[in-house]
């Protein structure tokens, strides 16, 4: 989906799109990112992760790294979409994979991606997208299938920049997906993920942390749909705001009339450090089945003041105390990524983030 | 060490401390006590800048230094450490990164280098040991699920390794039994040195049987009643604070 599909969108659904005004948005962007801050980073600490490298949105088979994972993994290309497909029984779990977007000088002004995921029964992946600062404005549409019991863990870092990206999820019975979003700013970002739970015993859990400040605009909106009976969901977002920035979680739990036994969760929290950033949550629930459990929640707060006070008397300054309670905010959702090795890359981001 | 004068402080306009004086010796340790509301925990947190406690007259003295022109983590890099009376929960991170990042941030205002993961971790184990704190308790959050016992005994543990020359132990002793009690004398008294002076405010005179003061005086009514050794805390035990109520009256 192109950027002007997005808007086109936006103008079509404007209650999904109430707290973030595209159009506007784009119009007062005029940020630019250091490029020079990303990915080497990681590269120089002497893993073996893999990774498939996209320079200004085209893959770069001899720059990536393909450690165990079959260097036919991916096809297609920027005109007509990438596909990742696997078949029945693979297993891609000990070699994670890392999708890393970056763009250079000779970028377009904008990148339109499409990718198509596909896993076969019983089937395991575990991809990181690495989306490094960029200038340029990047829509993503990633169409998302788990046949029976496969299993997909999908985590996603955004450094900066304007990112649009729409996740269309189906899960088979038995399947379990599993997303963490690490969003680190947004000029704007929209992050919208709807999974759709179609066979008994689906399972998805959507994590995420948003970290914003100056004049960022992020945008996470999920939408779960409860199929089948038997199926669960779990969601828990964190956001932090700093400066003027505003952060917008939209959750939606639909539980069709069939689909008796559901097990709905999900949960935004935000921590305010400026009082002139904003944070707009709208959980909703949608239910026409009887037998169901869903809850959901939103809260919103400041430091603690008793916190600061007890790090501070320990010798901390204002930038470390604050950084530590930041920390202490988000441990919960880091605690659900699966991945050890993400769990202490987001960390890193995070820390790195709150200095 | 320590020299108060006149000290005057009000929380939210209302004057709470009405003229202290006191002066605390290097070396030497010296107990308030007081009975509840008098203004104990006041004090302590005047001596730590905390946000929403104003001095409005008097001056504090700190190693030769004005104490109240600096602020919170000025205060604790210049040596003044106080032992909360309720230690604060920190879900999410661990009490070893916590011990970590305070130690380097005072080793930095002091002019040394940071410890590393291991250097610290060895210094750690050694002095929660001596505290009876399990390395469990070191990789668990900060205070979170930690029993009123084991709270006061971090506060100790982290009183130890930082190492301030003003250790400020707001009662401590509550909520203790007789074991915690002694394992916490035990970890005060090993850090009584003649460059330490430390504040010992209780409730009640119990903790002064194990660590014993220099010299022990009386908050009421925000105000510094009577002064004298350690034979003092034994009267109050006998007699209580109804006396110095009436004399405030
Ligand atoms: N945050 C506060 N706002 C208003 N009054 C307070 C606050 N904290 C303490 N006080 C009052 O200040 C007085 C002294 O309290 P405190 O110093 O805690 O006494 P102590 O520690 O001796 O029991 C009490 O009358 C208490 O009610
Ligand atoms: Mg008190």
């Amino acid at each position: 989906m192109t950027l002007a599909a997005f808007i086109t969108r936006s103008r079509r659904e404007q209650e999904d799109w109430k707290y973030t005004d595209l159009e506007a948005l784009l119009a007062s962007t005029n940020k630019t990112f250091n490029l020079d801050t990303g990915f080497r980073r990681y590269d120089e600490d002497g893993d073996n992760r893999a990774y498939l490298l996209f320079l200004n949105g085209v893959w770069q088979s001899a720059r990536s790294r393909f450690g165990s994972v079959p260097s036919c993994i991916l096809m297609g290309d920027l005109e007509s979409g990438y596909q990742l497909t696997l078949g029945e029984q693979t297993c891609l779990v000990a070699q994670p994979i890392e999708m890393v977007f970056e763009t250079d000088s000779n970028a377009p002004a904008e990148i339109a991606l499409k990718l198509s995921i596909d896993i076969g029964k019983n089937g395991r992946l575990t991809l990181l997208e690495n989306h490094l600062p960029s200038n340029t404005i990047t829509t993503i549409e990633t169409d998302i299938t788990l046949q029976s019991r496969a299993k997909f863990v999908h985590g996603k870092i955004l450094a900066s920049g304007t990112h649009l990206a729409l996740h269309e999820v189906r899960v088979a019975s038995g399947g379990y997906y599993n997303n963490f979003s690490l969003l680190r700013g947004g000029h704007p970002a929209r992050n919208e993920i709807n999974v759709t739970l179609e066979g008994e015993e689906a399972q998805a859990a959507l994590n995420g942390i948003m970290l914003l400040r100056g004049s960022d605009h992020a945008d996470t909106t999920t939408r779960i749909t409860h199929q089948a009976p038997n199926c669960a969901s779990r969601q828990v977002y964190k956001t932090v705001l700093d400066g003027k920035a505003r952060g917008v979680f939209q959750g939606k739990i639909t539980v069709a009339p069939h689909a008796q036994k559901s097990d709905g969760y999900q949960m935004s929290r935000a921590l305010l450090l400026s009082d002139q950033a904003e944070m707009d949550a709208r959980p909703e629930l949608e239910i026409y089945a009887d037998d169901v459990k869903c809850s959901h929640g939103s809260a919103i707060g400041a430091l603690d003041e008793d916190a600061m006070f007890y790090l501070r008397a320990r010798g901390l300054n204002e930038t470390q105390a604050r950084a530590l309670l930041i920390e202490s905010f988000v441990a919960e959702t880091l605690d659900n990524v699966q991945v050890e090795a993400w769990r202490d890359i987001f960390r890193r981001e995070i820390g790195e983030w709150a200095q | 060490m320590l020299t108060i004068k006149n000290l005057h402080a009000s929380i939210g306009g209302k004057e709470i401390l009405k003229g202290i004086d006191l002066s605390i010796p290097a070396g030497q340790v010296h107990a308030i006590m007081g009975p509840n509301g008098s203004g104990k925990s006041t004090l302590s947190y005047i001596l730590s800048d905390r946000a929403g406690y104003d001095v409005t007259e008097g001056s504090v003295t700190f190693k030769g230094r004005d104490l109240l022109s600096l602020n919170t983590e000025e205060r604790a890099a210049a040596g003044v450490f106080l032992a909360m009376q309720y230690p604060v929960e920190i879900p999410g991170v661990s009490n070893m990164v916590f011990l970590k990042t305070a130690l380097n941030a005072i080793r930095a205002s002091r002019g040394q280098s940071p410890l590393d993961a291991m250097q610290t971790l060895k210094l750690l184990r050694g002095k929660a040991s001596a505290i009876g704190l399990s390395e469990d308790m070191l990789k668990r959050a900060v205070n979170v699920g930690f029993s009123g016992g084991e709270k006061k005994r971090n506060e100790i543990l982290q009183m130890a390794v930082l190492e301030p020359s003003l250790c400020i132990l707001d009662e401590t002793d509550s909520g203790l039994d007789i074991d915690a009690l002694k394992i916490v004398a035990d970890g005060v008294n090993a850090l009584r040195s003649p460059e330490r002076s430390m504040l010992v405010i209780t409730h009640y005179q119990r903790l002064l049987d194990y660590i014993k003061p220099d010299a022990v005086h009386v908050l009421a009514y925000g105000k510094i009643r009577r002064s004298g050794g350690a034979e003092l805390a034994h009267e109050l035990e006998e007699k209580g604070y109804t006396d110095f109520v009436n004399e405030a009256a």
